[in-house]
């Protein structure tokens, strides 16, 4: 079949303002959007920018809107998009080239809730052991790749860089919740400000849009209730 | 160098979020709505005391009174209250947020009856004089 790719360009060094550009090639149904912008890129327009590195929904390299919805290019089969495909960079974050955008504020949000373990504890002289029921809590969590597609889905992150977004808060929540580590009041004190938890209005933009699946408004809504109880549980 | 932080009204609006995006939407729009209602009922029932403004606060009440208006002032309360009580639940309960399609579901199965009804008597009477 025959798909027309409409792409968001822009060229910092040429450019004033952004543009798109269509490119038809031939494709098969099983074809992702990232075969497409890659046979785009060897076949047609050199020039064409865009980030991916592992092709297969490991790295969270290569998010962007497609259709207006946020995916992963390497996961975005044609028979779901259709023959009509429109594609722009995420959301929120300031466009470099063409579907590049800077992850920066979205990494440094990332850092800001520490996600790292944090146990000041002496170290035990085999391994910090953890049940599987105390594992099972913060499961959802660890499977995070850092794409960005949620927090740039957020209407909340939209009207507001500062806000800390869903993905740092996951990574927040696989510590917080997690028996090993120490240091989740701290955690939840960072996430307490004001930009931090309860900028989320439960828009769910963030679980549709994870390409891990990751339920991540219920993260949020579990540092919530952490936050309004005191409780880990 | 790059293209400036930009996030439009319009951009954000035509991002694909589907059902659960349209009920934020609705929610938005259905409280802002009953929030000018109820500043501009106050402010009829003011004026129509004043001999000065008494046909200014008649007018804007006929307005109210209107059954088109009503159809739509009946859907904002209606949908805020009940799109209020799913959000409000699945606050309390995080468990239950894994559920979240079907509680969107739950709402519109709660929303369309109560609001067929309301429909059928405001517009029967609208019609009927
Ligand atoms: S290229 Fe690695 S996630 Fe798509």
């Amino acid at each position: 079949m025959e798909v027309t790719i409409k792409v968001f360009r822009y060229n910092p060094e040429k450019d004033k303002k952004p543009s798109y550009k269509t490119y038809k090639l031939e494709a098969i149904e099983t074809d992702r959007v990232l075969d497409l912008l890659e046979k785009v890129k060897g076949y047609q327009d050199g020039t064409l920018s865009f980030r991916r590195s592992c092709a297969h929904g490991i790295c969270g390299s290569d998010a962007m809107r497609i259709n207006g919805f946020n995916r992963l290019a390497c996961k975005t089969l044609v028979r779901d998009t259709g023959a009509t495909i429109i594609v722009q960079p995420l959301l929120g974050l300031r466009v470099i080239k063409d579907l590049i955008v800077d992850m920066e504020p979205f990494f440094e949000h990332y850092r800001s809730v520490k996600p790292w373990l944090i146990n000041d504890e002496p170290e035990p002289e085999k391994e910090r052991t953890q049940s599987a029921a105390q594992r099972a809590i913060f499961d959802d969590t660890t499977k995070c790749i850092l794409c960005a597609c949620c927090t740039t889905s957020c209407p909340s992150f939209w009207a507001n860089e500062q806000y800390v977004g869903p993905a740092a808060i996951v990574a927040a929540h696989r510590f917080i919740f997690d028996s090993r580590d120490k240091a989740a009041a701290e955690r939840l004190k960072i996430l307490n400000e004001v930009w931090g938890v309860y900028r989320c209005h439960t828009v769910f933009n963030c679980t549709m849009a994870c390409p891990r699946e990751i339920q991540i408004t219920k993260a949020i809504g579990e540092v919530k209730m952490a936050l309004t109880t005191g409780k880990l549980e | 160098m790059g293209l400036k932080r930009n996030v439009g009204l319009m951009e954000g609006l035509r991002y694909q979020g589907k059902g659960p995006m349209l009920t934020y939407y609705l929610h938005r729009i259905s409280g802002l709505s009953i929030v000018i209602f109820v500043a501009l009922h106050i402010l009829a029932g003011y004026l129509s005391n004043q001999a000065w403004g008494s046909s200014t606060g008649l007018f804007i009440n006929s307005i109210y009174e209107s059954w088109i208006f009503q159809i739509y002032i009946f859907f904002c309360a209606l949908f805020h209250a009940i799109n209020g009580l799913r959000i409000v639940i699945l606050d309390l309960w995080p468990k239950l947020i894994e559920y979240q399609r079907e509680a969107i579901w739950i709402e519109w199965l709660v929303f369309l009856p109560i609001y067929s009804i309301a429909l059928f008597v405001i517009i029967r009477s609208g019609l009927g004089g």
